[in-house]
């Protein structure tokens, strides 16, 4: 039985070519670029940090779209993302995801800036209860 | 689906997942995916679960970010030297990681094991230079349980730490498997899990070093 | 040495936890020597502990999800009588303890009893639905179950070693922060609620990967069954909503542990924070429950109706509209902390709008059975009563997503009442309903309809006089948790209402009696066709109980509904279909991993409540090592031969043949 099975396990993973990846991610062409072009997103991120170039409240909006880029950029070369066997479903649950995400950080900022701002001051409710 | 795809299907019915060459993508009426993508997308799921905790933990340090409780304040304690030392460790890691599996797939025992030594070298090397940031604060006083904000400094970075570290057991439980039974099918799919892993971590890394580090030295 | 752990954490000097707890022990002590002494420990062994196979794996986490019903509801038999006692009395309950029996009613009811038994329905019928042998990933569905055992059991362990959590099911900080509950009640609560966590979140992985990944072949999106739909959407759910509550709860737990300061009163910590982050877990929560229950009555309104679903596609699409608008609703749990106009208003408008999905399922089940063939069935009967007692139920609750109504009902009696109305005529009714409906399918015969209908008649009724004056005395004021009060106006709408447990316990024990009358008439209630009800989908397409392999050879699917779209064609051609031709079928091999996983999650968690830290690095070794052994194995599958295959499906043919030509003569 066991060696029945052992057969049949490797016969049908033979489309399956054993490794850890398809044809369409193994090349070593597609991590030097990625490898590249995340290396000059860090560097620019932190260049923009350390700037006086650019006006100040807009640095965080900055740093935060380099952000994005980078991981746009690792999520397409290392994690390969547009060729990944089933992508349709892979990029729906990324998306699903990236909702549930945003919902929930910009509601807790949201309600929670709401809720600090409504709150009485610390001393005032100090008074209150003497 | 093709006529031709349905007689294939019709022919080997018999596979929970392992078979159902191109036809079997999972978005129509293909029958079961391949075992590989099966796993694939399973462990995707698992990421992007992960990717939600990480996101709790990214609001609240936004909500504690002010809540510096007479304690210093980003600006005091960031050093962005190391934070660029460790981003260029990780950064490292992933690349030398999508090495690996390069030379997984030419089923390559050496140049395997040697680039999965170097990801975890990278790798601990990242740890050591975030343990040392961790014990530097803490032999100043500014440990988690001094204020609100470095409760969530610690526990949004240290989650993440603890994730590489993680990543490093499975790296050597990985490495010790392909030593052990080659390059059989299903531990090229673990290793597939690993990878994906690997990378995901530098992603959060991004969103780390840029919205906690950078920004919180401009604030 | 032991930590934390001494003999004093045993609670002698309260007769009612030590008896329970010692009670509960000695049974379960007997059952283990009862098993072995009579040799069935191997068969148990074999067959379920190291089962991997879905049909074993629901059929546990039903009876785990049922015994925990009765524990949740023995809670909740103590609270309607202290509280019927309580008038100008301390009742029998001190409050220490009436308030760890209200911790632990919601916590169990809404995670180790409703979770179990929904999930337990998604493992029995998903694969089945689909038209496949199993899920995914068959060992890690085995770990998710002994995980949640894990959690019920560290629940249970705190009535006998140590106290629960008096905070409420869900530990709102300060009152849960170790300056105010310093006890390991909080400790056990965090445990059991994580590691059940990460079982949960497992099983949705796996059930999203199963659902999108491994269907029939000819099976598209949407010629899936209606509880598919509904299970993928609550798993999304859970892979969605349960990373925020194991984050929240670890957060916690590291302010409890460590001295962090997430939710503390001092070095600004916010414990707003925790309400927010809870709920945006808590409420996904409420419709992971649902939704499959939703697709359970579909299930069944289609089939004793004889009709298809009415608006099929709008129903899918009313389930993924609830599944993403959930997501957004979650401050109206806590209108009254004070957000502001603006915020309440975004929530309370998106509250009312989740409605409107419920709504359209409302109305789809209703002209499901509009000119159909209705059978009065006990699952259709549980079916009807929700469609009433939900409907109110939805309506309260959309009182409550009234910002300016909510500031009154906030926290009161109505809301207790609100919920309950929703989660039992919503959850309870379809758990009720699908397991009467698919027992036959798992257990080969079907339930005895006469006690069933007389559980129902109880259960509904007992229902309604238990909660309906919980609206009453909460609009006339009274808040909800209390444990003695003096307010006449109140008194006898609380003796109603344990009149009403009364009538609710006498459904219970008609369930239970139906349960073993069926047992023993079982010879006569069989099902020999494998399709009981003049089913529709495919699970009716196989044997009762299925063999292990589900289906002799994978259904070629043609139809939405893939089984009536069969039976349709051999009942006109008055024959089955061809002989297929058989194949050796290649099956997952059982695995202890899971149990002994489990078995040192309990290790840590104990050790954790405890702060035993050996034994939490003996367990995390432990565990480490459950999974190294499982990578190290080789030969993960076995192969049915194709005679044993064929053998097996032709008894079904034979059955099905007969039960055509019957059908033809007559």
């Amino acid at each position: 039985m066991t060696m029945e099975a052992d057969r049949h396990g490797l016969e049908h993973e033979e489309d399956d070519k054993g490794g850890a990846s398809d044809e369409h991610s193994a090349h070593v062409g597609t991590y030097v670029l990625g490898l590249a072009l995340a290396t000059l997103l860090t560097i620019a991120s932190f260049w923009v940090a350390k700037t006086h170039l650019i006006y100040d409240p807009g640095i965080p909006m900055a740093l935060a779209t380099l952000a994005v880029a980078q991981m746009g950029i690792h999520l397409v070369f290392f994690l390969h993302l547009t060729t990944a066997p089933d992508n349709t479903n892979n990029i729906l649950a990324l998306a699903f995801g990236l909702l549930i995400v945003g919902l929930v950080i910009f509601g807790s900022v949201w309600i929670m800036g709401h809720l600090n701002h409504n709150l009485m001051p610390m001393p005032q409710l100090m008074q209150m209860q003497r | 689906m093709s006529a031709a795809e349905f007689t294939t299907a019709i022919a080997d019915p018999y596979r929970l997942g392992h078979r159902g060459p191109n036809l079997a993508r999972g978005h129509g009426g293909g029958g079961p995916a391949t075992k590989r993508v099966i796993v694939g997308y399973g462990f995707w799921l698992f990421l992007l679960s992960d990717i939600i905790i990480f996101a709790c933990l990214f609001a609240t340090y936004a909500v504690l970010a002010d809540a510096t409780a007479g304690g210093p304040k980003a600006r005091d304690i960031f050093e962005l030297d190391r934070v660029a030392w460790e981003t260029a460790c990780l950064l490292a890691s992933s690349f030398l990681c999508g090495l690996a599996t390069i030379a997984v797939a030419q089923r390559n025992q050496i140049l395997t094991q040697a680039a999965l030594v170097a990801t975890g070298l990278t790798g601990l090397a990242f740890i050591l230079l975030e343990s040392s940031e961790f014990a530097a604060l803490h032999a100043q006083g500014f440990g988690p349980t001094r204020s609100a904000f470095l409760t969530g400094f610690f526990t949004l970075v240290g989650c993440h730490g603890v994730h590489v570290t993680a990543g490093l057991l499975w790296l050597g439980t990985m490495m010790a498997q392909f030593y052990a039974k080659g390059f059989r099918p299903d531990i090229g799919r673990r290793f597939l899990c690993f990878s994906m892993f690997l990378h995901f971590l530098d992603v959060v890394w991004v969103a780390i070093f840029s919205l906690v580090y950078l920004v919180g030295t401009r604030l | 040495m032991f930590g934390k752990l001494g003999w004093d954490a045993i609670p002698l000097d309260q007769p009612i936890p030590l008896i329970a707890g010692a009670v509960v022990m000695l049974l379960g002590l007997g059952m283990i020597v009862w098993v072995i002494a009579k040799g069935w420990f191997p068969y148990l062994w074999k067959e379920w502990i190291t089962s991997v196979d879905h049909k074993h794996i629901g059929i546990m986490y039903v009876l785990l999800g049922l015994l925990m019903l009765v524990r949740g509801f023995i809670d909740a038999i103590m609270m309607r009588a202290q509280q019927a006692m309580a008038f100008h009395a301390g009742g029998y309950l001190p409050p220490e303890h009436y308030d760890q029996v209200f911790s632990a009613h919601g916590t169990i009811m809404v995670l180790f009893a409703a979770m179990p038994l929904v999930i337990g329905i998604m493992n029995f019928v998903v694969p089945l639905q689909l038209g496949v042998r199993d899920v995914a990933f068959p060992t890690l569905n085995s770990v998710s179950f002994w995980l949640t055992a894990t959690g019920a059991l560290l629940v249970n362990v705190s009535l006998l070693i140590g106290e629960f959590a008096r905070t409420g099911w869900l530990p709102y900080p300060p009152l849960s922060e170790l300056r105010y509950s310093p006890g390991v009640g909080v400790d056990y609560y965090l445990w059991a609620v994580q590691i059940s966590g990460v079982g949960t979140l497992l099983t949705g992985i796996n059930f999203v990967t199963t659902i999108l990944k491994i269907r029939a072949p000819g099976m598209t999106y949407l010629r899936m069954p209606m509880f598919c739909w509904t299970a993928l959407a609550s798993c999304l759910l859970i892979l969605a909503a349960f990373p925020v509550l194991t984050a929240t709860l670890a957060m916690l737990t590291l302010d409890r542990y460590l001295g962090f300061h997430f939710f503390t009163n001092e070095a600004g910590g916010n414990a707003m924070m925790f309400m927010n982050l809870i709920w945006a877990w808590g409420h996904p929560e409420v419709y992971i429950l649902v939704l499959p229950a939703f697709g359970i009555y579909s299930e069944v309104i289609s089939t004793f109706s004889s009709k298809p679903l009415f608006g099929y596609r709008s129903m899918v699409a009313a389930t993924l509209f609830i599944c993403i608008v959930s997501f957004c609703t979650w401050l109206h749990h806590f209108f009254t902390m004070g957000a502001g106009g603006d915020v309440n208003a975004a929530f309370g408008i998106s509250t009312s709008i989740i409605a409107v999905g419920t709504g359209v399922k409302m109305y789809n089940w209703l002209f499901t059975m509009y000119g159909g063939r209705i059978r009065f069935t006990t699952p259709m009967l549980w079916s009807l009563g929700f469609m009433t007692t939900f409907v109110i139920g939805g309506l309260t609750g959309v009182l409550l997503a009234v910002p300016p109504a909510d500031f009154l009902l906030h926290n009161s009696m109505f809301l207790v009442a609100h919920f309950h109305h929703v989660i039992i005529g919503g959850v309870v009714f379809a758990l009720l309903a699908g397991i009467e409906y698919w027992w036959p399918k798992a257990f080969g015969y079907r339930l005895d309809e006469r006690w069933g209908k007389a559980a129902f008649w109880f259960g509904l009724v007992g229902f309604y006089v238990t909660f309906m004056p919980m609206y009453v005395v909460g609009i006339l004021g009274m808040t909800r948790r209390l444990q003695h009060y003096d307010v006449a106006d109140w008194y006898p709408w609380l003796l109603v209402s344990a009149v009403g447990i009364l009538i609710l316990m006498g459904g219970a024990a008609c369930q239970i009696t139906q349960l073993v009358v069926s047992f023993l008439r079982r010879h006569e209630l069989r099902d020999t066709t494998g399709d009981p009800w003049d089913g529709r989908s495919l699970e009716w397409a196989t044997a009762s109980p299925p063999p292990v392999f589900n289906f002799a050879v994978l259904p070629q699917v043609q139809d939405a509904e893939a089984y009536w779209d069969v039976k349709r064609r051999a009942r006109e051609a008055e024959e089955l279909g061809g002989q297929p031709h058989y194949a050796p079928v290649e099956m997952p091999r059982n695995s202890p991993t899971g149990f002994v996983c489990a078995f040192f999650a309990t290790l840590i968690g104990f050790a954790l409540i405890w702060h035993i830290w050996w034994l939490m690095i003996v367990g995390l070794v432990g565990a480490y090592a459950t999974f190294v052994v499982f990578a190290w194995r080789d030969v993960p599958e076995y192969v049915i031969p194709a005679e044993e295959v064929e053998r097996i499906d032709r008894a079904d043919r034979q059955a099905r043949q007969e039960a055509l030509s019957g059908a033809v003569t007559t």
